[in-house]
């Protein structure tokens, strides 16, 4: 079977750089993102592939947190819009988890079905290729296992590699991750490898039911006893690699223009603020409650899969340590029936 | 700091017993040994749960922009720049005196409950934690400056001669370097605000960052748009940071807030005579840079 | 000038129209009438359905199509309340505007075919009930009675005068009750809140569908007048309001538990109102 050996990698990430934009896991200064493998600079940055994950998840690659959509002019009565911005560029995500993979499908039901599609986030989906990460040594904080993620198949991979110590098993599962293959030529040697064992989860939540279970609870007097410390401070939404919120806006000078989106949280107020003031989430609670009610309810049924992939970000960047695992399992452990 | 817990589960019990407070705020334990968390007890059974140890490091007193338009009377914990917090919204007239039980701790130094768990997380490089926040050792004032009880030792201050080390640094780079040093820090931010939420000095009702007619600064991360945030954010901290270092605590990609702020403290040191802010509570008295007076002299106080 | 007309491929760049007419329906609401650059409407609709009008460059906004007259124009009555639409109210004849659409699910015109209609808005919620009023006069033959209670706050907010006092009531079997909310000089109608004046016509249940829009107090105690009437669930139909970005069901905001307003939505039957979460 291919092996990419370890003491290969940045040859091969060099490699793969030459015909598209490639981002890997970096940590940078203090933090750790996914960045662009051309950015890379020897001694400040450090490649995170053996490290669990990275803090920022990867999906501003192929939906960034601000992107320009289309230029116009206008001068007050003519109006003309000149240039649509759906980037054609190819670009490689090499080692993304399968928690993040499976947060792409996510972004998949949203921006590509029911209905209408988004062009921007397709044309970057199209031209985006996955070298997934499998997992066997779950962190601290992950629980993608409960949620329906196997940490181990990560989904939409064009390749799959698993770290066997020295180095990776290389699979590719697609037509893209065959070309990839291609490209690197003898950087991939031939060798037998096992695969790792997977490691139990140190983080165990009980999904099962949830959902079905949070119809009945909308009213339920645990919404404002979690959300009393909540600071409605939207970093668990902007840390979330599967929230996908997001507001138009415009930026213009004199005749000219364009129009672009940004990442939006609907833990913020002016989020569902309406002219004249009428506001349908008022409160922290509603809020609060509509982030995780959308997580594990409301995703689910629509698109048949919670909008949460287990990957414990939100647990690790919450200033005042509110745990998603825990609301699972105290949805899970609530009894209703003494509740009117 | 096991005593402490025992003491304010006492104080707590008094007070929500006799009807003194209808909340009281003060940390629980988290999942982990490392992460202590707010917690707000309503009754009398809920203040088993209440403790304080060396991760109680949430200023509560944000939290208390909450209930500003409430009318239930609340006790406390701080410590000695939660307390600083507390002069802050009495000063900016949040908050009515008569509707707090404010329980001081004389702060021993605090270790950060997110940084622990960044550090177990697997999300960056292995470090070295255990060690005191950072916002504590530049701490100047670990003693409570206001409280209705006190509970603990007197403390000293943890910060001597090298208050301000960093700004030094800073000012002492060239117009160039420094700009290049902003320009990096900047365009890190991903404008999630979170340094504003938990600010208990930025409690203004309609922030200017949400306003949108006219929107005063645009919602793009472009290196203009988080320069422009960030200046209008740090002139609107000046005179009145009292230092508990949330901000910059909490910041997802960790820039370097309180540096700036501490730069505005300096200069306001420097141009209009000593101050910190949240120091002292007078009732009605007016803290600098919310007063005016023609001609202002040098010397504030 | 661009030729630019409805952009198919990417439902979130507008088409441009050129406004042909503007009408002051109310101190402040305006009718706005687009058509493409070159002639024509830039989408079909259906009654109900919206359009994302945006004034370059000051923003994008959500309104129903108010008509659309065959491939003639489409009409927008638009009121005064932020920042783009009071920019919007600025515009003279000749602008020219995005558009996009059409969004939304519309009004259920095929299930209430047969059926006698009752319409009851309030405010500028005539305007997207005008949409579905007209469709069944222009297809009489396919509904029963007809009647439209409406009411706002004094004469002057009625929207769409013209249609209430002389071409409505000329309508076959067609019965027009207008309200203001106080008494005034020169008015000699009814006075008083929607709701109760519901009440006091007292419609028939039997074989009817409502049709309710308005601000959110008014629709809150018309459904419960209509409740107590004997009305159904399914005889009851009304439109949500949520505030919109995207209008294609992607940004997130305007949803009421699982279902986007932009998309699913705006109109629902009670049965299916009763079925969300309390957030409307
Ligand atoms: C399904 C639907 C149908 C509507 N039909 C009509 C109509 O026929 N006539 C009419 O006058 N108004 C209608 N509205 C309301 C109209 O969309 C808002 O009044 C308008 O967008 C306010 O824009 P603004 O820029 O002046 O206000 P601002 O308060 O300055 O708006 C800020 C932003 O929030 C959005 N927003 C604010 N309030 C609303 C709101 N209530 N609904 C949706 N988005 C909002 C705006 O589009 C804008 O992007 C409808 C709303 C919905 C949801
Ligand atoms: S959540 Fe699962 S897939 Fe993600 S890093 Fe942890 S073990 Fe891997
Ligand atoms: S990160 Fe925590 S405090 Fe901030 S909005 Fe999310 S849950 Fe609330
Ligand atoms: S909700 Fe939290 S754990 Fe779930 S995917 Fe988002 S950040 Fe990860
Ligand atoms: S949780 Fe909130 S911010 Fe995240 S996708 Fe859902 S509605 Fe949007
Ligand atoms: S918390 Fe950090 S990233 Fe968020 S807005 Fe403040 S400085 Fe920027
Ligand atoms: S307006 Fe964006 S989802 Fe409805």
């Amino acid at each position: 079977m291919p092996i990419l050996s370890k003491s290969k990698i940045k040859d091969v990430l060099n490699q793969l750089s030459q015909n598209a934009e490639l981002f890997v896991p970096l940590a940078r200064g203090d933090e750790s993102g996914f960045y662009s493998w051309n950015s890379y600079q020897e001694g400040s940055d450090r490649l995170m592939l053996d490290a669990l994950n990275v803090l920022l998840p990867p999906k501003s690659i192929v939906f960034p947190q601000t992107e320009r959509m289309y230029s116009f002019t206008g001068n007050g009565t003519t109006v003309e819009i000149k240039e649509t911005f759906e980037s054609p560029q190819p670009r490689i995500i090499f080692g993304l988890r399968a928690c993040d993979a499976a947060a792409i499908a996510c972004f998949d039901d949203v921006f590509l079905t029911m209905g209408f599609v988004d062009s921007f986030y397709q044309a970057r989906r199209d031209n985006t290729t996955i070298v997934a990460h499998a997992c066997y040594q779950p962190g601290a904080n992950c629980f993608c296992e409960a949620m329906g993620v196997d940490p181990t198949e990560p989904v939409n991979a064009d390749v799959i590699i698993r770290d066997t110590g020295d180095s990776y098993i290389w699979e590719s599962k697609t037509d893209k991750g065959e070309k990839l293959s291609a490209a690197l030529g003898a950087l991939l040697e031939n060798k037998e490898a096992k695969s790792p064992q997977l490691q139990p989860f140190k983080q165990q939540a009980n999904y099962e039911g949830v959902a079905e279970k949070l119809k009945g609870m909308f009213e339920d007097p645990m919404w404002e006893e979690l959300a009393s410390t909540c600071q409605t401070c939207g970093i668990c939404t902007y840390v979330c690699p599967s929230c996908y919120c997001f507001d138009i806006q415009v930026k213009s000078w004199g005749d000219e223009g364009y129009r672009f989106r940004c990442y939006d949280s609907c833990m913020y107020s002016e989020y569902t603020l309406m002219a004249g003031g009428h506001n349908p989430r008022s409160n922290e609670q509603e809020r609060f409650r509509n982030r995780f009610l959308h997580k594990l309810q409301f995703f689910s049924e629509r698109y048949g899969k919670p909008l949460c992939t287990g990957c414990g970000r939100c647990i690790v960047a919450c200033p005042v340590g509110i745990n998603i695992v825990q609301i699972i399992n105290q949805v899970k452990e609530a009894d209703t029936s003494v509740r009117a | 700091m096991n005593d402490i817990t025992l003491k304010i589960r006492e104080i707590a019990t008094r007070l929500l017993q006799n009807g003194q407070v209808d909340i009281f705020m003060g940390w629980e334990k988290g999942q982990e040994e490392y992460t202590t968390r707010p917690f707000f007890a309503r009754r009398v059974e809920d203040v088993e749960k209440l403790i304080f140890n060396e991760y109680s490091i949430h200023n509560l007193s944000n939290d208390l922009l909450k209930y500003r338009d409430g009318q239930e009377k609340i006790g406390i914990v701080v410590k000695g720049c939660d307390s600083r917090g507390i002069v802050r919204l009495l000063q900016d007239g949040q908050i009515k005196r008569q509707r707090l039980y404010i329980v001081g701790v004389a702060c021993p130094g605090m270790k950060d409950p997110l940084q622990a768990v960044k550090d177990n997380s697997g999300f960056f490089p292995a470090t070295t934690s255990g060690e005191l926040a950072r916002k504590c050792n530049d701490c100047i004032e670990p003693n409570p400056v206001i409280y209705d009880e006190l509970i603990g030792d007197k403390q000293t201050p943890r910060v001597g001669q090298e208050r301000f080390k960093l700004v030094k640094d800073i000012e002492n780079m060239s117009a160039d370097q420094r700009y290049e040093f902003f320009e990096d820090v900047f365009s890190r931010c991903i404008r999630c605000y979170a340094c504003r939420q938990v600010c208990v000095a930025c409690n203004c009702r309609t922030c200017i960052f949400d306003e949108m007619k006219p929107q005063w600064v645009g919602r793009e991360t472009s290196i203009s748009d988080n320069f422009m945030y960030h200046l209008v954010r740090a002139s609107h901290m000046a005179g009145r940071c009292i230092e508990c270092g949330e901000c910059e605590r909490v910041c997802p990609v960790n820039i370097p807030l309180m540096l700036i702020n501490q730069k505005l403290i300096k200069d306001v040191n420097k141009f209009f005579g000593p101050y910190e802010a949240g120091m002292v509570y007078i009732e009605g008295a007016k803290p600098p840079l919310s007063s005016y007076q023609e001609n202002d002299p040098d010397n504030f106080l | 000038m661009s030729e630019h007309k409805c952009n198919c491929e990417n439902p979130l760049v507008p088409g441009v129209v050129e406004v042909i007419d503007i009408k002051d329906e109310t101190p402040d609401v305006k009718s706005f009438f687009v058509r493409s650059i070159g002639g024509g409407v830039p989408f079909d609709v259906m009654p109900g359905q919206l359009g994302m009008v945006s004034l370059l460059p000051v923003g994008e906004g959500m309104y129903s199509v108010s008509w659309q007259e065959e491939q003639e124009y489409l009409h927008f009555a638009i009121k005064r309340v932020g920042l783009m639409t009071n920019e919007l109210h600025r515009i003279e004849v000749g602008h020219q505007l995005g558009v996009r659409g059409p969004y939304g699910n519309g009004f259920p015109v095929e299930e209430c075919k047969g059926k006698d209609m009752l319409f009851i808005a309030g405010g500028i919620g005539l305007a997207p009930l005008r949409s579905f009023i007209k469709y069944c006069f222009k297809h009489r033959q396919d509904y029963g009675k007809i009647q439209i209670i409406y009411g706002s706050r004094s004469y002057a907010d009625l929207c769409f005068k013209d249609e209430l006092f002389e071409k409505w009531p000329q309508e076959k079997d067609t019965e027009v009750y207008i309200t203001i909310d106080n008494p005034e000089e020169g008015w000699d109608g009814h006075v008083g809140f929607v709701p109760a004046y519901l009440e006091e016509i007292n419609p028939a249940a039997a074989g009817k569908i409502a049709v309710v829009c308005g601000p959110p107090v008014m629709i809150k105690f018309v459904l419960q007048s209509l409740e107590k009437m004997g009305y159904t669930d399914e005889q009851v139909i009304s439109t949500l309001e949520m505030r919109m970005k995207c209008g294609i069901g992607k940004c997130g905001r305007c949803n009421v538990g699982s279902q986007y307003i932009c998309l699913d939505g705006p109109v629902f039957n009670l049965a299916q109102l009763k079925q969300l979460p309390p957030e409307w």
